[in-house]
């Protein structure tokens, strides 16, 4: 009996470490209008529908010089903009971006972004493949 | 010196006192000292405006006013912020001329005249955009006690600044500030009582 459980509880630990990996999923990405010379920042929802964490590493897009991760906070009401570094992407959880907080950040974009307009965006994460998604350029008011 | 010379003295002091407090009482009550304690925020100022021209602080008279100090090189806080203040405006009565949206760059070495119009024309209502030499700037981010300071940046520089925007009542006084995380039922309600 004892044999029967302790193999029982193995085979689920077991389980439990093959657990399916990071399934990462992009949408709703938007960035307001921009102009002259001034940079862009766009926010997105991040799903991961895996049963593993993953980390947001870096973003790409041929729209413009660099694209940045990047995290305002306000701190004693200055607010302050700086990299963010890797963001994790918990189990079964989802990252939204808004206004205010973690955004991607284009700076020397090829041409300012204008209302109705969209462009591709590839977000790297360490254990997921590279994921695509589209941007749309809002009104200035954003969503 | 005699009595008499000491109590002669004595009383024309008493009357110079007597005369300071009554001219002191008959003064009428400043309108912004009596609406807050920090009256001492805010004040005169010139600037440039987008059309290069002096732009002083009087032409803002006449109406609430909503100053945001930021830069345009900001993506993400100062396009959230006025985009915000454009929207709570359009739910005072007289929309879009009830109360001025103005941003002041605290960047400019890379705000002149028209970056500042340009990013003040982005947001599909008036408002109004302005710079000024560097002098001219920090002394009006003195007056407003505003922060900002240059950080480096791969890329470029980015510019902390305070995040509060400033509301003025009709005659140029501060009122109040609007912080980026009250909610937008806060945020008007101060809004409408400039109007008052």
């Amino acid at each position: 009996m004892i044999l029967r459980i302790s193999t029982l509880a193995l085979l689920l630990l077991a389980s439990c470490g093959q657990q399916e990996a990071a399934d990462i999923e992009l949408s709703n990405a938007w960035a307001r209008p921009t102009v002259g010379q001034a940079p862009g920042a766009v926010y997105l929802t991040i799903e991961n529908k895996g049963g593993q964490p993953d980390r947001l590493t870096g973003a790409f897009t041929d729209h413009a010089a660099m694209a940045m991760v990047h995290q305002n906070e306000v701190v004693d009401g200055i607010a302050k903009m700086r990299m963010a570094g890797e963001i994790n992407i918990p189990a079964r959880d989802r990252i939204e971006m808004r206004p205010g907080g973690t955004h991607i950040m284009l700076e020397g974009l090829r041409a300012p972004l204008r209302s109705g307009d969209d462009f591709d965006l590839v977000l790297k994460f360490r254990n997921s493949k590279d994921q695509a998604v589209k941007v749309t350029v809002t009104n200035p008011e954003g969503k | 010196m005699t009595n008499h010379r000491i109590r002669v003295i004595l009383w024309v002091l008493v009357a110079i006192a007597a005369i300071g407090g009554i001219w002191i009482a008959l003064q009428p009550p400043s309108p912004a000292s009596r609406e807050s304690g920090l009256a001492t925020i805010g004040g005169p100022f010139t600037l440039t405006g987008s059309d290069a021209r002096p732009f002083p602080s009087s032409r803002l008279n006449g109406k609430p006013a909503a100053i945001f100090f930021g830069f345009t090189h900001c993506p993400d806080v100062c396009p959230t912020t006025l985009a915000r203040l454009v929207k709570l405006r359009r739910q005072l009565d007289g929309g879009d001329n009830a109360m001025s949206i103005v941003f002041i760059s605290v960047d400019p070495e890379r705000d002149g005249p028209a970056e500042v119009g340009s990013y003040a024309s982005l947001f599909g209502a008036p408002v109004v955009g302005l710079t000024g030499k560097p002098d001219d700037i920090e002394r009006v981010k003195k007056l407003y006690g505003v922060f900002s300071q240059r950080v480096e940046q791969p890329g470029g520089y980015t510019v902390d600044h305070s995040a509060s925007v400033f509301l003025m009542d009709r005659n140029g006084h501060f009122v109040a500030t609007l912080s980026p995380d009250e909610g937008d039922a806060v945020a008007l309600a101060k809004i409408k009582r400039l109007q008052a």
